[in-house]
């Protein structure tokens, strides 16, 4: 997987959901010198997005705070918030969108471009934890079905628990694939695969 | 012999969906711009400059923008909404201007270049919750406009309610400006709360504060409704009887019982009659004025910082009291009220500070432990504390 850097943000693509005209202005001249394409949508008639996008720069007081972010701002995009507001109330609201940074308002063109660079090292490093946590998550589903191979083994070759432990990790690292693996596919034959069956 | 003048700024919205109130407030500066201007106590006059952003928020940045460029205005009274103050903030930092704001408002704010006449979270919510869990009820109902001052003012609500173990047993919300109130009222009606604290604003308001008072007649029920906003002149709007026995908080009722509110209320009604109230946001507005003439006397210059350390902890004498404004936040010392409205359009008012409360702009020193524990010390059935907390012998 090729891991971009957050320090090139050309080419990227930015929805803008801001309705003052000022802050507009400011973040589309910005991005554009970044060479960042920008589309924009109405904080009052959110929908889904169509294009690719790679960040959202969100006024976070033009939406009210009752009303359900709309799954425009629920997509995997990180949100960059440009807050005016600093009430409890508001800023509750916008901890449920994870903003992976801010700005406060009134804006500069300045801190811009530090914003998107955290905001892009930020949702990089929230999909490689998710891929983490997501392979942890498989490794913890398949203990039973592991523990079920290892007692197949203890049982079928007279084995103690390590050594038959030590048994399923050679046997998987020679099929090439894993514990888990392995252990789901003895679980479905009964006993170890055809070897044949499993080299590439 | 002709004194100096100095330019001043009023921004009040005469037109649009809050233009009572922005009416009133310019009445009440202009009370207080001549008052100074005939008074031989100043050595220089204000030159007013109206403007009437008529209620759009990004026609306050053009306003104060012309007012500060093409006028040489220094001093900015005006805004009363939130949303209006945030558009003019940018503009006086960016030129080291003062904007003295006379509403109350949500807090979680101190810009340098804001005086805030109008009073904190603290001085409003705070006291009429704490009203509310110790003499009415611990739990309630809430009723509000959808935008930042009902979001804010029901969180702290929440917050100290539930800290005390009482609970929010709904939090229903209308647009600004939605009059069609009646599935809320029916809501309270069938639930019968032991309390509504009321958080809406303009129209709203008042068409609920009719409806409620209808249906819980017709029902038999006499439940309390609790605001930290409504004031003398909106009381007319909704009609005597409707708006009898509404628990306010406020830094001003129009029957203070001081000399130097009864000359004011005097002044005022001689100017715009008998028939006309003054309200909270008016009486602050007329402070903001004379806070503002003060300093500039003692400053001896109309120059932002020298007026800006002079208005530093000056006690004035006002209609509502002594206020002053506290250097560490800008904010003012005011000193709260608790009041119950009355037929006639009048306020009650039967709860007041011992002296002037420190502006607390982001409930820094909000105690909730202390709200619970004098709850605890009562030991009625009102405080409803969890059983696990008990003390177990």
């Amino acid at each position: 997987m090729t891991r971009s850097s957050p320090f090139s943000v050309r080419g990227r693509h930015a929805l803008l959901i801001i309705k003052d005209e000022r802050d507009l202005a400011i973040v589309r001249r910005q991005l554009g010198r970044l060479g960042m394409s920008v589309s924009e949508a109405d904080p009052e008639q959110l929908a889904a997005p169509t294009a690719a996008i790679d960040v959202i720069v969100l006024d976070a007081d033009s939406i009210p705070i009752k009303s359900d972010p709309a799954s425009a701002l629920k997509c995997d995009a990180p949100v960059i918030a440009l807050i005016g507001t600093e009430t409890p109330s508001r800023l509750k609201w916008l901890l449920d969108l994870q903003p992976a940074s801010f700005l406060v308002k009134p804006l500069r063109s300045a801190g811009l471009y530090t914003a998107l660079v955290v905001a892009f090292d930020c949702a990089q490093r929230r999909s490689e934890e998710a891929a983490h946590i997501e392979r942890l998550e498989m490794r913890i589903r398949s203990r039973r079905v592991v523990l079920a191979a290892v007692l197949q083994l203890m049982r079928s070759h007279a084995l103690s628990e390590a050594d038959a432990f030590t048994l399923l990790r050679q046997t998987a690292m020679r099929h090439r694939t894993t514990i888990e693996q392995l252990s789901a596919d003895m679980i479905t034959l009964g006993g170890m695969p055809n070897r044949s069956s499993r080299t590439a | 012999m002709t004194r100096p003048t100095i330019p001043l700024g009023l921004v009040f919205s005469r037109s649009g969906p809050y233009a009572m109130m922005g009416r009133e407030m310019e009445k009440s500066a202009l009370l207080a711009l001549d008052e100074v201007n005939q008074s031989e106590a100043f050595d220089f006059t204000f030159t007013p400059h109206l403007r009437d952003p008529r209620g759009l928020v990004a026609a306050y940045h053009t306003a104060c923008d012309d007012l500060i460029r093409e006028h040489g205005v220094d001093h900015i009274v005006g805004c009363y909404t939130s949303a209006s103050r945030k558009q003019v903030i940018p503009i006086v930092e960016r030129t080291e201007r003062l904007l003295w704001h006379p509403a109350r408002y949500e807090g979680f704010e101190s810009s340098d270049n804001v005086i805030y006449v109008g009073a904190a979270p603290n001085h409003t919510v705070v006291p009429l919750v704490r009203h509310m869990l110790e003499n009415i009820a611990s739990d309630v109902f809430c009723a509000g406009s959808n935008y930042v001052w009902t979001w804010e003012t029901n969180r702290v609500l929440r917050e100290i309610v539930t800290s005390a173990g009482g609970r929010i047993l709904a939090e229903r919300l209308l647009e600004l400006g939605e009059t069609a109130v009646d599935h809320i009222v029916r809501e309270i009606i069938e639930r019968k709360p032991p309390a509504v604290f009321n958080t809406l604003v303009g129209e709203s308001s008042y068409v609920f504060m009719r409806a409620l008072h209808a249906a819980s007649k017709r029902a038999g029920l006499a439940i309390p409704v609790l605001s930290c906003s409504l004031c003398e002149p909106e009381l007319k709007l909704i009609g005597s009887a409707a708006a009898a026995g509404c628990i306010t908080s406020s830094a001003y009722f129009e029957s203070i019982d001081a000399d130097e509110n009864r000359a004011f209320v005097a002044r005022w009604t001689s100017r715009h009659g008998t028939g006309s109230h003054v309200s909270v946001d008016g009486q602050s507005t007329y402070v903001c004025v004379m806070l503002l003439a003060r300093a500039i006397r003692r400053a001896g210059s109309a120059d932002v910082a020298a007026v800006r350390r002079a208005a530093a902890s000056h006690r004035y004498d006002s209609p509502q009291g002594p206020v002053w404004v506290d250097p560490d936040n800008n904010h003012c010392f005011l000193t709260p009220r608790l009041a119950r409205s009355v037929p006639g359009c009048r306020f009650r008012i039967f709860w007041e500070a011992d002296a002037p409360v420190r502006p607390d702009p982001y409930l820094s020193n909000l105690d909730l432990a202390s709200i619970g524990m004098k709850l605890d010390q009562r030991g009625d059935a009102l405080a409803k504390r969890p059983t696990h907390l008990r003390v177990v012998k």
